[in-house]
């Protein structure tokens, strides 16, 4: 077998694996925190990428930039979705979840079909772009390398507040028994917002990722929904540590079959979802 | 079964319907009923994959594998049709075979896990068998360019003896009349199971597995046996619609939009229950379409907006509302309504 591939594999594979933890780490937050099973999850990615497109159409902005903006905007449109919709399902059963926010999801996406059509669009025109640098026959692109570094920043800025800080104290506390957490006086309604809206902000700095990686349409969020949801029941529900090796063990695969597998590039859906098959089904088998 | 009369009687003036409906629509509407009777199979259609994915649900199992069973049946019968003459009609059966066998493998080993776990599993098992499908060497299944099927129905032009538009109105008289013999299945299938003790026995897996097996139930028999039922159904519609529709391609005919469609319209219309999935079917197909009519373009975020004003508003889905509308009226007929919408509702609160 040839190294160089297999190195180069690898290390698209762990290049890859920052962003789906980013965007796996916002629902897991969603998921085990507040309760919700959101599958519109994926359509704020989807937002934070076409609002990065647009800011670089209309303006120029840097997609770096843009984030600055796009961040915010999602927390706040997340906020709104929380208010108007999601907070009154909060205790109703999980299907009655997943039809509403199947309901967003379809909302959302033909919202923006509507603004920006069909089509393909990206951020192509910046100049590091298609930047890379070769170490040793491996090549590395200079945006892979900086979507995965500011997800890593991300997602471990996650783990710290989760673990330190007292609004993440209070956020795993509402998680693991949020009547217990209303009796010491924690706001639950307020920390569910916020929760929901950083899970929004998370999701949709990966989507301005996306606009400089891939050329997405706005049917991009459902895709990322399904994996998204495929790492967080990988990880185990509740799991938010587990995410980033969840997201690692699937985008090193991924990406082993796609280099090393002849025609492997088709097949990188088939192999995610096998793996995620095959573990769920042996990991049922083991604990029974 | 005697409590399954009434249940029979209306399914019995159901069928009456479908088998006059043509007629009378041709009668009254002219040409235009050829596309009246295309958006009713299109109902029909939609009511069977919820009325199936209902079924499943009812022991707890919220599928998202639904496109599988779906495109397992479309592909069945477009490699029966290119490997043999057989009459056409037996892609149905065979159809419905191929995808109770895939669910009772699948059924078998995910046994064991339960919500959301079930729901992601049954996913990922879509996913692979779509790519699978794709990825076959393409002179068995065409690859992802798909394959031609042939259509079930052919209806001969007769010149001066009937117009044009008289052949697309035999065509779809014919499919009409096979859809509503499949939604009369699913519903015959439907009704045996609530008014046996199968949906005392679907309800307690439900609701709690441990209790229904120190009960007497046999919870894996219980589940495998509604994943049969509820695929087979699945797979005799995709295959009819492959027929219709002329074609079948991995990213159509697996396409994750027939899980959501099976799970938004139960949900939408009431679940657990044989006329929640058909009345949210008929509601649900009337408002896209009428939606479509309106706004062509961006109809779908009007559809978006019911989807979610419905969760916030009838969250027991439409038979849920009528019953609490009936129940504001008046006291509930002794045993009748009342008990309806208590079973309708058990196990909803996980």
């Amino acid at each position: 077998m040839d190294l160089t591939l297999l190195a180069q594999g690898l290390v698209s594979g762990v290049l890859a694996a920052g962003l789906y933890a980013l965007v796996s780490v916002g629902l897991a937050l969603a998921i085990g925190v507040i309760g919700v099973i959101n599958f519109a999850h994926g359509e704020f990615f989807m937002v934070g990428a076409f609002l990065a497109y647009q800011l670089y159409v209309s303006l120029g902005f840097d997609p770096l930039l843009s984030l600055l903006f796009v961040a915010p905007a999602l927390f706040v449109i997340g906020a709104l979705i929380y208010l108007s919709s999601i907070r009154y399902v909060l205790r109703a059963p999980e299907l009655n979840q997943m039809l509403l926010t199947f309901g967003l999801s379809i909302v959302l996406q033909n919202l923006a079909l509507l603004i920006w059509g069909g089509d393909p669009r990206s951020i192509s025109g910046v100049p590091y772009r298609s930047v890379g640098y070769q170490v040793a026959g491996i090549s590395i692109g200079l945006v892979p390398l900086g979507s995965f570094v500011i997800s890593l920043v991300l997602v471990l800025a996650l783990y710290a507040l989760l673990a330190r800080s007292k609004l993440g104290r209070a956020m795993r506390a509402v998680a693991q028994n949020r009547i217990g957490a209303s009796l010491v006086g924690l706001e639950v309604d307020r920390i569910y917002l916020v929760a929901f809206a950083l899970s929004a902000l998370l999701a949709g700095i990966g989507g301005v990722m996306i606009a400089v990686i891939q050329s997405p349409t706005p049917t991009v969020g459902f895709a990322f929904t399904l994996k998204a949801f495929a790492i967080v029941v990988l990880a185990g529900l509740g799991n938010i540590r587990g995410i980033l090796w969840a997201s690692l063990a699937v985008a090193v695969s991924e990406s082993l079959v796609a280099t090393l597998v002849p025609n492997g590039d088709a097949l990188r859906n088939a192999v995610f979802f096998a793996i995620i098959f095959i573990v769920l089904i042996a990991r049922a088998r083991r604990t029974a | 079964m005697r409590r399954a009369l009434p249940d029979l009687l209306w399914t019995l003036l159901l069928a009456v319907v479908v088998a006059l409906a043509p007629g009378a629509l041709k009668g009254l509407f002219h040409q235009a009923s050829v596309s009246y009777l295309s958006l009713a199979s299109n109902a029909m259609s939609l009511a069977v994959l919820a009325l199936s994915w209902d079924l499943l649900a009812r022991t707890g199992q919220l599928s998202l594998a639904h496109a599988a069973f779906y495109g397992a049946g479309g592909y069945a019968a477009a490699v029966l049709a290119k490997l043999s003459g057989v009459p056409l009609f037996l892609a149905l059966p065979l159809g419905g075979a191929v995808a109770a066998l895939l669910a009772l493998g699948l059924g078998s080993v995910t046994l064991r896990l339960r919500g959301i776990y079930f729901a992601i599993a049954t996913l990922a098992f879509a996913e692979v068998l779509k790519a699978l499908v794709q990825e076959l060497p393409t002179g068995i299944a065409g690859g992802a360019a798909g394959l031609n099927v042939p259509p079930l129905f052919r209806p001969h032009f007769v010149p001066g003896a009937m117009q044009r538009w008289e052949i697309a109105y035999l065509r779809n008289a014919d499919y009409f009349y096979v859809y509503g013999g499949l939604l009369l299945l699913a519903i015959l299938v439907s009704v045996v199971v609530q008014r046996t003790r199968l949906r005392a026995a679907f309800t307690a897996v439900r609701t709690n597995e441990a209790v229904a097996a120190v009960m007497g139930v046999r919870p894996a028999r219980a589940k495998l046996l509604a994943f049969v039922l509820s695929s087979a159904l699945v797979g005799m519609l995709g295959a009819l619609e492959a027929e219709r529709l002329g074609s079948v391609i991995p990213d159509g005919t697996f396409a994750i939009s027939t899980t959501v469609f099976a799970l938004v319209t139960p949900i939408f219309g009431g679940l657990y229950t044989t006329l929640g999935p058909i009345l949210g079917a008929g509601v649900l197909s009337a408002i896209e379409e009428t939606l479509k009519r309106t706004f062509a373009e961006g109809y779908l975020i009007g559809y978006g907006l019911v989807l979610v004003a419905s969760v916030l508003f009838m969250p027991r889905g439409l038979v849920g509302l009528a019953n609490r509308l009936r129940r504001r009226r008046g006291p509930p007929p002794a045993g009748g309504a009342g008990t309806e919408a208590g079973l309708a509702g058990d196990g909803e609160g996980r």
